[in-house]
């Protein structure tokens, strides 16, 4: 019944392969117990499948529909939700602004597929009534989005859904995991020959990011992740071209229109993954000023840029 | 954006707000329980002029039990008075008839359509629905039902699996349901086309206290989404009856001669339907939307081994009022061509296999109209009326049968909770 | 069986004449609500299954199942 789980035995760990909110997802358990692997990535899939279907905004049956839909109705939401909705308000208050979950709206004018369709100035203006979390009333745990607003968490969901599953198994097993969802990580300690995970950094136009065991880190942009999350921010296929300018796909809330000299990418290691994709998120947003935010961060982190 | 002067703080408040929210949350599934009851809750009132009618509540209970999947349960009572048509003509002098029990009389008027009295029935049914998702895009639905009322009992089951196809646009359905109904009339079950007796001194023959009917219907449907405002409905239902599916309380009038409404020496023959019946049913429905009004049409047509046709034809529109209220018109027409052995009266000496005269088996149209008005009175709650009326004729030429009008009044309360 | 081959063959040109591209996901939020379900008034619909059952000759259509009655 469930979309399929495959379990395959690595160099002295075992893993866990499944697909969830649109990525391929993997749980490393260095353990030799494939009983063992197969119940923590089981435990994994369940949780990534039941935070994306619970958040996805493709569906037609759940809280973020509702919410989408809700007409200017005050709409009760659950606990987790409402645990979400204060973290996205706590992010829109530290970025004053940039980081805003109800900017999805301006996907409705611009379209980045490699092409020139740069939307007009009042196209972005007329979406730009449709947005600003500041219109948003939010007391938890009635939220009450205007007509036409719509909320957005695919800037959090995946990282939060690799928190989530990472605080499921831990409870779970005392055994070292890496958990995987499409490029966005988390370590939960050193493994048992006291080394962390080996994991390779993306590079543009290279294919997503894997855990490689059989690569020390003499290799470029290898590193090891004994505990703490990983996540990055950007894609380099996904941009505007038009009369020689660049526009990438980040979008400044604010204004409607792409962040100037944003970097190709942005990695981030931070206590969680969530964390980390905020701060990796937030970087991106900062435009030529990426590094220097960084540096003050206290992180360990890549920046990539053209 | 300037975030440098307050860059070391916005780490520091980051992680607090991360462990926040990822210690916050407990245990997966989470949800915040509400609203898996929905309730609906009516009560109808059905008169006919002169005639039957009867008060109807009806209680409806849904629950959500899991992801997509709901357990619904109706009780329903029916609790029927007044006098029916027994399928006997009128006559230029009053008539008499034994009652169904064989131990009383009743008369009827010169010049009057012969009802019988007898009819006080209160009948209780209940059933139960499983609806549960299967696999990615199938789900099943499986259903229970029990009906009783002093001479007639039925008990069914049924499934139905429904495959979504095209991101969910299309959706095939089937289903097959399968009832098993006991008939014990009162005064046993009379012999098919022997006289009724007109006085209490003479029994009717009969062929036995009970006897049984079995019931199979298959469906076949495409639902399909046509666009964001628009659905279609298309099914083909077949069904199959086998066993005693004659009116054991219906009679028909023999006269002496075609042209005459002169009764003969046996004046009344109780009546006799095959035993079997193969039914086919053709549906269309659509359901649209306007700005905020709703206009929901079908159309049936049906056809049967017994000759019987019909044409229905059945329209709504919801118009929204604002404020949560809605009035919505409605029309109905039915268009019917009667059975074989539909017969008016009968003719001494020339007595068919199979004959009836219930009018509901003869040429009729059915014209309803009506009106509902809703009001939303809370988030979770909904009221709402309809009145409607309602005008059987028979069609075709020569004596027919008398119009048969009625009124039909419903009040409806739906809570979520 | 003329019959049944008409009325598939009209079943098919009512689809042929009509937009099949179907919605995305998100584009149901009208097909989602209640007034715009097939059955969007299941008492009613019951009790108007129960009358004309009871006084015409002509059922089915729907749905399966529901139950019988000693009304016809």
């Amino acid at each position: 019944m469930a979309p399929s789980l495959h379990i395959k035995p690595g160099n002295n760990f075992w893993s866990g392969h499944f697909h969830a909110m649109a990525s391929p997802c993997e749980v490393l358990i260095d353990t030799n117990d494939q009983a063992l692997a197969e119940r923590l990535a089981c435990i994994a899939q369940n949780e990534a499948a039941r935070i994306e279907k619970k958040f996805s905004r493709y569906r037609d049956d759940n809280i973020i529909y509702r919410i989408n839909h809700s007409a200017g109705r005050p709409l009760e939401v659950d606990a987790e939700t409402a645990a979400l909705l204060d973290y996205a308000e706590h992010c829109y208050r530290i970025s004053n602004g940039m980081f805003d979950i109800t900017s999805g709206v301006l996907r409705r004018v611009w379209q980045f597929d490699g092409g020139d369709n740069v939307p007009q100035p009042a196209q972005v203006a007329a979406v730009q009534e449709l947005l600003g979390w500041h219109r948003v009333d939010w007391q938890r745990p009635l939220l009450t989005l205007p007509e036409g607003f719509e909320i957005d968490l695919g800037g959090i969901c995946k990282e939060y859904a690799v928190d989530r599953s990472a605080m499921l198994l831990a409870a779970q097993t005392d055994v070292s995991f890496l958990i995987n969802y499409g490029g966005d990580l988390y370590a939960s300690k050193p493994r048992r020959s006291s080394q962390g995970w080996i994991i390779g950094v993306e590079r543009p136009g290279q294919s997503t990011r894997h855990a490689d065991i059989n690569q020390p880190s003499a290799a470029a942009g290898n590193f090891e992740l004994c505990r703490g999350g990983v996540a990055t921010s950007g894609d380099a296929r996904r941009f505007l071209l038009k009369d020689g300018i660049r526009y990438s796909h980040i979008l400044n809330p604010l204004t409607g229109w792409p962040v100037r000299n944003a970097p190709r990418s942005v990695t981030v290691v931070a206590n969680t993954c969530t964390e980390a994709g905020i701060l990796s998120t937030l970087a991106m947003l900062q435009g030529t000023e990426a590094e220097a935010f960084l540096a003050g961060q206290n992180v360990q982190h890549w920046v990539l840029r053209d | 954006m300037q975030l440098n002067n307050k860059s070391k703080p916005v780490r520091h408040s980051l992680t607090l707000a991360t462990a926040t929210l990822l210690g916050s949350v407990s245990a997966p599934g989470y949800g915040a329980a509400s609203n898996d009851w929905e309730i609906d809750s009516s009560v109808l009132y059905y008169a006919e002029d002169g005639r039957v009618s009867a008060i109807e509540p009806v209680v409806r209970a849904r629950k959500t039990i899991g992801d997509d999947e709901f357990l619904t349960f109706r009780l329903v009572v029916d609790s029927l008075t007044g006098s029916s048509a027994n399928g006997a003509i009128a006559t230029t002098a009053a008539q008499t008839f034994t009652k169904p029990s064989g131990d009383a009389t009743y008369t009827t008027a010169a010049n009057t359509t012969p009802l019988d009295p007898s009819f006080h029935d209160t009948r209780v049914a209940v059933n139960g629905e499983w609806e549960k998702p299967l696999q990615d895009n199938l789900k099943g639905i499986f259903g229970a039902n029990l009906s009783k009322e002093y001479d007639y009992t039925s008990l069914g089951a049924s499934a139905t699996l429904a495959w979504d196809f095209n991101s969910r646009n299309t959706t095939f359905t089937t289903g097959l349901s399968l009832n098993l109904d006991t008939v014990k009339p009162v005064g046993g079950i009379p012999d098919g086309l022997t006289a009724m007796p007109t006085t209490t001194t003479f029994t009717k023959a009969s062929v036995g206290d009970s006897d049984n009917k079995t019931v199979v219907d298959v469906l076949l449907g495409i639902t399909q989404v046509i666009g964001r405002k628009t659905l279609m409905q298309f099914n083909y239902t077949y069904g199959q009856d086998d066993g005693y599916l004659t009116d054991p309380y219906k009679i028909l009038s023999v006269v002496t001669d075609a042209g005459t409404a002169t009764l003969a020496a046996t004046p009344y023959l109780y009546e006799q339907r095959p035993d079997s019946r193969v039914r086919n049913a053709f549906y269309w429905k659509t359901v649209h939307q306007f700005e905020q009004d709703v206009v929901n049409f079908s159309y049936r047509y049906y056809w049967d081994d017994w000759g019987i046709t019909s044409h229905t034809f059945d329209a709504r529109y919801r118009y929204e009022l604002g404020g949560g209220h809605y009035l919505m018109p409605h029309a109905r027409y039915y268009l019917q061509d009667k059975a074989d052995f539909y017969h008016y009266k009968l003719v001494d000496g020339d007595i068919p296999r199979y004959a009836s005269a219930d009018y509901r088996l003869g040429d009729l149209s059915t014209t309803t109209l009506g009106l509902k008005y809703g009001v939303e009175l809370s988030e979770n709650s909904e009221f709402s009326v309809r009145a409607e009326i309602m005008k059987q004729q028979s069609r075709g030429s020569g004596a027919t049968f008398p119009d048969v009008d009625a009124m039909i009044l419903q009040a409806n309360y739906s809570f979520l909770f | 069986m003329t019959k049944l081959a008409l009325s598939a063959l009209c079943c098919c040109l009512l689809l042929a004449g009509c937009n099949l591209q179907g919605v995305r996901p998100w584009e149901r939020n009208v097909l989602a609500q209640k007034k715009m379900q097939l059955d969007p008034y299941p008492n009613d619909s019951y009790l108007d299954d129960h009358i004309y059952y009871s006084k015409e000759s002509s059922s089915g259509g729907a749905g399966v199942g529901g139950g019988g009655c000693g009304c016809n």
